[in-house]
């Protein structure tokens, strides 16, 4: 099969599995709402301000488009980083960029943003530079003479999120405690509905991320076969990386200001579509665009229904698959490089 | 006349007649909540204030609680909408509640702007100090019509606080140090109802003058201020868990503080006292008596 034709089938298959993790979704949760009620609030033939609608219309479906939003961010994220360091054991939240985001955002929030587009495009501002600030100190922690190690790049990542999670807890002590709590249960990830206007934002965002590093995925290709061997093949490898970098922070920065940190999408989805699709990173990226969706989905499903009525946080779900993954990853694949 | 008459008559059919009339109220934190009515399908997401609206009588207007609203027993018939920090929305809004009562002490602020969002008017209670309680069980006879049971429960309230303060009265104040958490050190500060309580029971916290309602507090500064009275309380009755059971060896080996020396380490299951409803003054009793024995003889 050519290339185009696998693209267009895995991504014909992954939007089939959407649709349906979207469905099942929509379809159950605490409230109990009978398959008909959901459907006739669907159908927009229930009353507005009726229950079913209430919990299709408002609480469900923008839940649902936030997940699948939220989660093909990430997967991305986590292709374009492991491009950019030729690991795939990167991703945005063991790389420690995702609590330079939160830190990003718990900023922002201090200085009063909070949930109008207007702020929330504030809060995104403040999420992607605590991103960039984050991805680059890992860069200049681990960069060595021959480029990344795997060992120092992990480490740079780990130290990176520990002490941008413990400035969050410091700034938020000095400055609001009472907070601390909310703040300890927002870091663990956690989706909400998300207003209209918003999951626009959102969107866009998400999509401009997406989209720039869809543009760079062949020379991504180029990239894994060493530097030099790219620039012989007449790639500009600087340029390449700045706007990869750039991008995979816009993606981290933008899910963690409207979700919080959610870890191991971008490590978890990636690794199985590579065991399918192989290592092309032009399959990789529109495929993990849905693939992270339907994991998120998944596992936000999940989150809202094995405690029922309480709710968990579905970033503890995703790092409870996606820490055994990791390992995985690391004995299998790294014990040579080890 | 008999015109007259007939308006009047027809004015005041009307006015019966007509539907529960639109209000606005203001909430302990000021905020203005607008109601259609008054409401009939209460959701309570605070242990306390579900309690106080059956101790007022007007169980059958809240039709949801919190997986922490334990207290009566018959609370627990109550369909849950979860936990205080993360209570799922599609099972409130399918309660279809008229009224959320939250706290700014315990809920999360992403949970009121999510529920305004939904259009369900939500009110915040905040009662940090004995007098706070009282205007809350009278808020809350407001909100549930049910005002002729408030004067009796804060009535009651009031002199059984009296009668503490006129027991512990004639007694020295002692030193007492209040541990709520014991792994880390949780103590109350200023803005603490414990510390009020404290205070009533005829003693004097030696963290009552942190800024903070609850303090991580070092235990060399515990110890360095010699308490004369501890008092660990026990959130493990009644559980198989050891989080929160006290260590009172932990404690033993401070044998320079006076508390200790005089052999005053209470380990009490204080779970009463830390529900801030109608039934704390049964927790302040209990705390009196643990501070002042004497005057219970």
């Amino acid at each position: 099969m050519s290339a185009g034709r696998r693209l267009a089938f895995a991504l014909a298959l992954l939007g089939l599995g959407l649709a349906l993790v979207a469905a099942v979704s929509l379809f159950v949760g605490s409230a109990a709402l009978s398959p008909g009620a959901v459907a006739r609030a669907l159908a927009g033939r229930a009353g507005v301000e009726s229950v079913e609608s209430v919990v299709t219309l408002q609480l469900r479906l923008p839940r649902v488009l936030a997940a699948a939003l939220a989660g093909g961010a990430l997967a991305v994220a986590g292709v374009a980083f492991q491009g950019l360091t030729r690991n795939p054991l990167a991703e945005p939240a063991v790389l420690g960029v995702s609590s330079g985001a939160a830190f990003g955002v718990v900023v922002a929030q201090i200085f009063g943003l909070g949930l109008s587009v207007l702020d929330a495009l504030g809060v995104a501002s403040f999420a992607f530079a605590g991103a960039l600030l984050a991805a680059g100190g890992v860069y200049v922690i681990a960069v060595m003479p021959g480029g990344l190690s795997i060992q120092t790049l992990l480490l740079a990542g780990v130290i990176v999120g520990i002490f941008f999670t413990s400035a969050i807890t410091v700034l938020i002590s000095l400055v609001d405690f009472n907070r601390l709590g909310g703040v300890v249960h927002w870091l663990l990830g956690n989706l909400t509905p998300i207003p209209t206007a918003s999951l626009v934002l959102f969107a866009a965002l998400a999509l401009a991320g997406f989209w720039l590093i869809l543009r760079h995925a062949r020379e991504l290709n180029l990239l894994a076969l060493g530097e030099e061997a790219a620039v012989q093949l007449g790639v500009d490898t600087e340029r390449l990386k700045r706007r990869v970098f750039v991008a995979a922070a816009l993606l981290t920065g933008t899910v963690v200001a409207f979700t919080g940190p959610i870890g191991f999408v971008g490590l978890v989805v990636p690794h199985l579509l590579r065991g399918v699709l192989g290592q092309d990173n032009r399959l990789l990226v529109p495929t993990a665009l849905l693939g992270g969706g339907i994991f998120l989905l998944a596992a936000d499903t999940l989150a809202r229904n094995v405690v029922a009525p309480a709710e968990l946080s579905v970033g503890v779900i995703t790092s409870f698959c996606g820490a055994p993954v990791f390992v995985y990853l690391l004995r299998s694949r790294y014990r040579a490089a080890l | 006349m008999i015109r007259l008459v007939a308006v009047a008559v027809a004015l005041t059919a009307l006015a019966s007649a007509w539907p529960a009339r639109a209000l606005t109220v203001r909430d302990m934190l000021g905020r203005e909540v607008s109601l259609p009515a008054l409401p009939t399908r209460i959701v309570s997401l605070v242990p306390h204030v579900t309690e106080t609206i059956f101790a007022l009588g007007a169980e059958d207007r809240l039709v949801g609680r919190t997986d922490f609203c334990e207290y009566p027993a018959a609370a627990r018939g109550k369909p849950s909408v979860g936990g205080m920090v993360n209570p799922s929305l599609e099972a409130l809004v399918a309660l279809k509640p008229d009224l959320v009562v939250a706290t700014d002490e315990g809920n999360r602020e992403e949970t009121f702007q999510q529920l305004a969002r939904l259009h369900i008017p939500t009110y915040l209670v905040h009662a940090t100090r004995l007098s706070a309680l009282r205007d809350m069980i009278a808020r809350l006879g407001d909100l549930t019509g049910h005002r002729a049971a408030v004067a009796p429960l804060t009535v009651a309230l009031t002199r059984r606080v009296e009668d503490v303060r006129r027991l512990v009265a004639p007694f020295p104040r002692p030193r007492v140090l209040y541990v709520i958490w014991p792994e880390p050190l949780i103590v109350p500060g200023r803005p603490s109802l414990l510390t009020e309580l404290i205070e009533v029971a005829g003693g004097e916290s030696v963290t009552g003058g942190e800024s903070q309602p609850y303090v991580r507090f070092s235990v060399e500064a515990a110890v360095a201020r010699a308490p004369q009275v501890i008092v660990l309380a026990d959130h493990s009755a009644g559980t198989s868990s050891t989080a929160g059971r006290p260590a009172p060896e932990q404690w033993q080996r401070f044998s320079s503080v006076p508390a200790i020396r005089a052999g005053r380490l209470h380990s009490v299951d204080l779970s009463i006292l830390h529900r801030y409803g109608p039934s704390v003054v049964e927790g302040l009793e209990s705390l009196a008596r643990v501070i002042h024995p004497e005057a219970f003889r």
